[in-house]
């Protein structure tokens, strides 16, 4: 009785939203591929197979998340499986879906919800306009009820949203998955990490695409056992360059800000960056990527509480995010922790132009490296 | 090489973030001038009926301003021009916030890096914000000559001033489509801003609606009102906006200060180190004013024309005075003159070649009429060219060091070898020509 197999997958999520936020972040391709596995459901886009990006979707984010293996089990183990997690026990489908289309599913009640479309300082706030129609919040988020179904391999992905008694349900065409080889990023080879707060790097990237730049890139260093991180870029007007020096100031500027209370009280005059580990301190770490593609990560950034920024030793670079999506309601305990992932295949470097632009640049990073206020001091180093 | 660094803190940054915005409402590119003791930014809107400069203090509005031009001594200058758009980018809203939220900054360097041993001349603004984030921009910039519009205030009797709030407050009833603000001194004791739009149409189609706002303010409101009752003067609306806007962000009050109709208007305002002069072209019914022989040439000039489309019911309005017609010269003679004329015989030059007849598209300046060897040579850095402007109308005047036109050779020649030049043609048009 084929028939009377269970579906492959059964999730329920009590937000579609918190699942729409997170797909949001790379909503940037028409087709997404998913994986599913016991531990939830990977959505990934491509692009060019210069940039990829992932979110995953812990089952942790539903209240009922079941998985069967297909009974068949016709699909043979991909080895492309996500290295950030074990590798999957069963065999794991995968297919392809529209991911529009998808998130257009998800927030097919979403638009009267005036937190999606606030920027997400104003998301917490308790319920400035809500309206008899736009009481999501209030209600714990019982509304808004997603089902994701998947019944067998080959069928469409169909997607339920319930709210107070209007029911919608979409299916979805899944398509033959078309896997090309993930971009390989060696982790065991790292020659940079770094993690800081999410919205120090959307701030920097925003600030470097007003020179419209074509390429990003990423310097890191260590002065004098301090970490140094930058990023510049450069176009037609000009070039900017926001630098990260890890220089706790005690200085005039804190004390005021400190005596606001509205402020984050998460932000004691902790450093910038919170993890810098270089695999060879001595050097300079450059490296370049296309400015476009690095700004499809910026709607991660804008939202990740933090970001982790890795370089293996050929230049891939990895962006993992840190995305704090608020609690449904029913899941006590605030908001609940997920992962959105790029990679970054580097621009290879002409050699030509390395010689002279190179240089200069490095010149004026090391000279301006360590901040003014020990400029001085900087100078007499080198 | 020059030197030229200064620092700013975060509330100077923003104020030089508003003086952008105001700046980049009249031109694309801005441009800049530095001296030992000031720093100035200058535009000129693209009609040149609009001359806007902002002078910062060196001592008062920076905190720390150290300027050495490479040459010139005490009187040198840097002088660049840079667009508009890219010093924004730089100088974005939101520099200064009290809380120190993200966005803010600690303070703000600038210097200009134009060395001989380097490659590259940039514009080098550094914003430090706080918790140990740098960005630094590297803008490129165009070496240009800047020139300044003069007004001489001594003979703009008519003046007035009032608080840049309150007019903030009348500027609001301003149509946004209007175009011309007429400044009517009344006698019945009030001054009238009414900005208005005249109907233009082009056989049945109507190309503007006419739309008139009016807005009667008692002299008493005013903080100073010296004008002669019965005055209209007129100028761009939209110039009047951005400069109120501007001087609202300062919350000081705006000066007014003009001769008399078709002679340039300036409004000044400032506080704190920073000064700010824009000097309009102005249009109006002069008949009231006082008979001086310079705009004479002019009328005579528009008197004898053949009245286009779009201006005609406008200038038959005015009452022109139509005595002594000067006759017009002929170029061969003018161009004896040549260059480093005295600004009275300017003004005859410039009526007679017939460019600036329309009154709203004056140009504040005498267009440069620079030979083409002259257009291509190095810039002549000792010889400081100074577009003047002469505010006082009268042809012995000549106590500011105004030079004009460096050679009307060509200029002329075009006029001469198209007979009939039309004297409603616009500045801008005639630049196609060469």
């Amino acid at each position: 009785m084929e028939d009377e197999e269970p579906p492959v997958l059964t999730a329920v999520s009590s937000s579609a939203r918190q699942l729409y936020l997170l797909l949001r972040c790379i909503a940037f391709s028409n087709k997404a591929h998913v994986q599913i596995s016991d531990l939830g459901l990977k959505l990934a886009v491509d692009e060019a197979s210069a940039m990829e990006a992932s979110a995953f979707l812990d089952k942790s984010l539903f209240t009922t998340y079941t998985f069967n293996a297909p009974a068949q089990s016709q699909n043979p183990p991909h080895p492309d499986s996500d290295d950030d997690l074990d590798p999957p026990s069963a065999t794991t489908p995968t297919f392809q879906i529209s991911l529009p289309a998808l998130l257009e599913t998800l927030q097919i009640f979403g638009l009267t919800d005036p937190s999606t479309s606030k920027p997400p300082w104003a998301r917490d706030a308790p319920y400035p306009t809500s309206t008899t129609f736009t009481g999501n919040n209030i209600l714990g988020g019982m509304n808004n009820l997603c089902r994701i179904i998947y019944d067998i391999p080959g069928a469409p992905l169909s997607v339920t949203l319930t709210e107070a008694s209007i029911r919608t349900q979409c299916d979805l065409t899944t398509y033959e998955a078309e896997y090309t080889d993930e971009i390989p990023f060696d982790r065991q080879a790292l020659a940079l990490k770094v993690i800081m707060r999410g919205s120090w790097l959307h701030d920097a990237v925003q600030e470097l695409s007003s020179t419209t730049p074509e390429k990003l890139t990423m310097y890191a260093k260590t002065v004098r056992g301090k970490p140094f991180f930058a990023l510049s870029s450069s176009g037609t007007l000009g070039s900017a360059r926001v630098e990260f020096n890890n220089q706790p100031r005690p200085s005039a500027y804190r004390t005021p800000a400190s005596t606001n209370l509205a402020d984050p009280p998460a932000q004691p005059p902790t450093n910038l960056l919170e993890t810098f580990q270089l695999s060879d301190p001595d050097t300079v770490l450059r490296s370049s990527y296309k400015f476009s593609l690095i700004q499809r990560a910026a709607r991660a950034m804008s939202v990740a509480t933090k970001v982790s920024i890795r370089a293996d030793t050929q230049g891939v670079l990895s962006l993992q995010f840190m995305i704090e999506v608020e609690g449904g309601g029913s899941s006590g305990g605030g908001g609940k922790i997920s992962f959105v992932d790029f990679r970054f295949v580097p621009l290879v470097e002409e050699d030509d132009d390395e010689d002279e632009a190179g240089d200069d640049v490095d010149e004026t990073i090391m000279r301006h490296g360590s901040g003014s206020d020990e400029a001085s001091e900087d100078d007499d180093m080198l | 090489m020059v030197i030229l660094n200064f620092t700013l803190t975060p509330v100077a940054a923003s104020k030089v973030h508003d003086l952008l915005v105001c700046l980049g409402k009249f031109s694309d590119t801005v441009a800049i001038e530095a001296r030992r003791e000031k720093f100035t930014f200058t535009a000129l809107n693209s009609s040149k009926s609009a001359y806007a400069a902002i002078t910062l203090d060196g001592n008062q509005f920076f905190t720390h301003y150290e300027c050495v031009p490479s040459h010139g001594g005490p009187d040198g200058r840097f002088t660049c021009s840079m667009y508009t758009k890219a010093l924004l980018s730089v100088f974005k809203g939101r520099l200064y916030d009290p809380l120190g939220r993200d966005g803010a900054i600690d303070r703000c360097d600038v210097s200009v890096q134009e060395r001989e041993n380097e490659t590259q001349c940039r514009f080098i603004v550094k914003m430090v914000c706080n918790q140990g984030v740098i960005k630094t921009y590297k803008l490129t910039y165009e070496a240009v000559d800047v020139m300044h519009a003069l007004f001489d205030r001594s003979v703009a009797k008519n003046r007035w001033s009032m608080h840049s709030g309150a007019i903030r407050e009348y500027i609001e009833y301003f149509g946004t489509k209007t175009e011309m603000l007429d400044i009517f001194a009344g006698e019945d004791g009030r001054c009238v801003f009414k900005s208005y739009t005249e109907k233009i149409s082009n056989g049945k189609e109507i190309l503007k609606h006419p739309l008139v706002t009016a807005v009667a303010v008692n002299t008493s409101d005013f903080e100073e009102f010296v004008v002669q009752t019965g005055m209209h003067i007129i100028i761009n609306v939209k110039d009047f906006k951005a400069i109120v806007v501007h001087a609202d962000t300062l919350k000081t009050s705006l000066k007014a200060f003009h001769s008399q109709p078709t002679r340039p208007l300036q409004f000044s305002y400032g506080s704190e180190g920073l000064i700010c002069e824009f000097t309009l072209m102005t249009a109006g019914d002069y008949s009231a004013a006082p008979p001086t022989p310079a705009p004479q040439a002019m009328n005579s000039r528009q008197a004898s024309r053949t009245p286009s489309t779009t201006t005609a019911d406008r200038k038959d309005s005015r009452s022109f005075r139509p005595n002594m017609p000067p006759p017009v010269q002929p170029a061969s003679r003018r161009d004896g003159s040549g260059r480093l004329r005295n600004p009275g015989s300017r003004q005859a030059s410039s009526a007679g070649q017939a460019q600036p007849s329309r009154k709203e598209s004056d140009s504040l300046f005498v267009p440069e009429d620079e030979d083409e060897d002259d257009a291509w040579a190095p810039v002549d850095h000792d010889r400081e060219e100074t577009l003047g402007w002469d505010a006082s109308a009268s042809h012995d005047a000549a106590a500011f060091p105004t030079f004009t036109d460096s050679g009307s050779g060509s200029r002329t020649n075009t006029a001469d070898s198209n007979e009939v030049f039309e004297p409603t043609q616009r500045v801008s048009q005639i630049k196609g020509l060469w």
